[in-house]
């Protein structure tokens, strides 16, 4: 196999991970894995908006390649994760072809994951847990759960809020809050409070800040700043949704 | 009990919505569950939140780290939905609330305890995981 195929299998495994939530240090382990595996000498650098790659064969240095990656969109899947994990430790005991390779990183868009309506009920029985846990009734934590499914279902089929990152974040706050608000005055009384912690918990960025964490640990300081401050972002953006949605209950009710 | 109940759903449902393999689900919801018993019976014994959330969250990484050796797999999986349950939701929404309220002295109040708790918890991954970082990179060393 040429350096071009093994860069391009790396790659491609490498913007899968980096696409669904890993860490920095596991996608550039694992490129380095993938090349070390076709004996392909390779350097990587990787930041959370980009891989940077470049490789050649260990006996002939003047086929060097680079490869650029720009990664726009991040979301959640830790199955994918641990796919390509896999895969790129399978690869030292057998190499596999170009094609198989290929063929298997395609197919893992369409990887088996939950059914749809199995995640909106989770999306629920979640607020229904924290709604509950902090402490207030059982129909407080139906409520908030009925907010949490309602905004996890909208947050997927109005995919036009989510082009802008962290305006989607206050846009669903803002409306957990004012729907919050809206039950509490005209439908049936509930303590405002815990139904919005407990529909918010969902929008929250733990992924980015424990990744955050650990990229520093493993030296990845440019990475892990980048993390925090997007998980920063994403918090202001729910205070301010939130803060917004009560400050109009104040002065409206 | 109740709420060891509610801790456990609580992570098991987050573990869902990362898409975490069926037969891994349970072990988060059981790794979330015994964080939140953990953090509650530390914080009722002692009263301190930021102390309660560091040691829940040393041991909530270590379980994770030893499932994750056990299992073959990230400990992100783990770590991340038993986090759930401990982090400092409703001092954030308090610290929202007063600033609203323009009642500033509650306001830094909250948020103190909102970054204390955050901070407790980021530094108890780091401790564990920089120990599990040093056995596995000593255990490489061996290898070759």
């Amino acid at each position: 196999m040429d350096v071009k195929e093994v860069l391009d299998i790396a790659m491609l495994s490498g913007e899968i991970l980096l696409t669904n939530g890993s860490e920095t240090y596991r996608v550039e382990e694992t490129i380095e894995r993938i090349c070390s595996a076709y004996d392909i000498e390779s350097e990587c650098f990787v930041v959370p908006t980009g891989i940077f790659l470049s490789g050649c064969s260990k006996n002939d240095t003047k086929d060097s390649i680079s490869l650029v990656k720009r990664i726009k969109e991040r979301t959640i899947n830790l199955h994918k994760i641990e796919m390509i994990n896999s895969f790129s430790r399978s690869l030292k005991d057998r190499r596999i072809s170009y094609d198989e390779a290929m063929k298997f990183l395609k197919g893992l868009d369409s990887a088996p994951s939950f059914p749809y309506y199995k995640s909106l009920l989770a999306a629920g029985v979640t607020s229904f847990a924290y709604a509950m846990l902090f402490g207030s009734s059982a129909i407080n934590g139906i409520v908030a759960a009925f907010i949490s499914i309602l905004i996890y279902y909208a947050e997927d089929k109005i995919t036009v809020i989510n082009l802008l990152p962290f305006f989607s974040e206050f846009i669903w706050s803002f409306i957990t809050g004012i729907l919050a608000v809206f039950i509490n005055k005209y439908i049936l009384p509930i303590n405002i409070d815990s139904v919005i912690i407990g529909s918010i918990i969902v929008l929250f960025p733990g992924i980015a800040i424990t990744n955050g964490i650990r990229d520093a640990l493993y030296g990845d300081i440019l990475s892990s700043q980048v993390r925090l401050a997007e998980a920063l972002y994403t918090v202001t953006a729910i205070g301010a949704g939130v803060g917004i949605s009560l400050l109009l209950m104040k002065y409206w009710m | 009990m109740k709420g060891i109940i509610l801790a456990f759903l609580g992570s098991f449902c987050p573990a869902l919505l990362f898409n975490i393999e069926k037969n891994k689900l349970i072990w988060a919801g059981i790794c979330g569950a015994t964080g939140w018993t953990v953090y509650n019976s530390i914080y009722s014994y002692s009263g301190n939140k930021i102390y309660a959330a560091f040691i829940a969250s040393v041991v909530i990484s270590l379980i994770s780290e030893i499932m994750a050796k056990l299992l073959k797999t990230p400990a992100t999986v783990f770590n991340v939905p038993s986090l759930f349950p401990i982090v400092p939701g409703v001092s954030a929404y308090y610290t929202i609330l007063y600033i609203i309220e323009n009642d500033l002295t509650a306001a830094a109040y909250k948020g103190i305890e909102t970054l204390g708790i955050a901070g407790a918890i980021a530094f108890g991954i780091i401790l564990v995981s920089t120990i599990f970082r040093y056995i596995n990179t000593r255990k490489r060393r061996k290898a070759i």
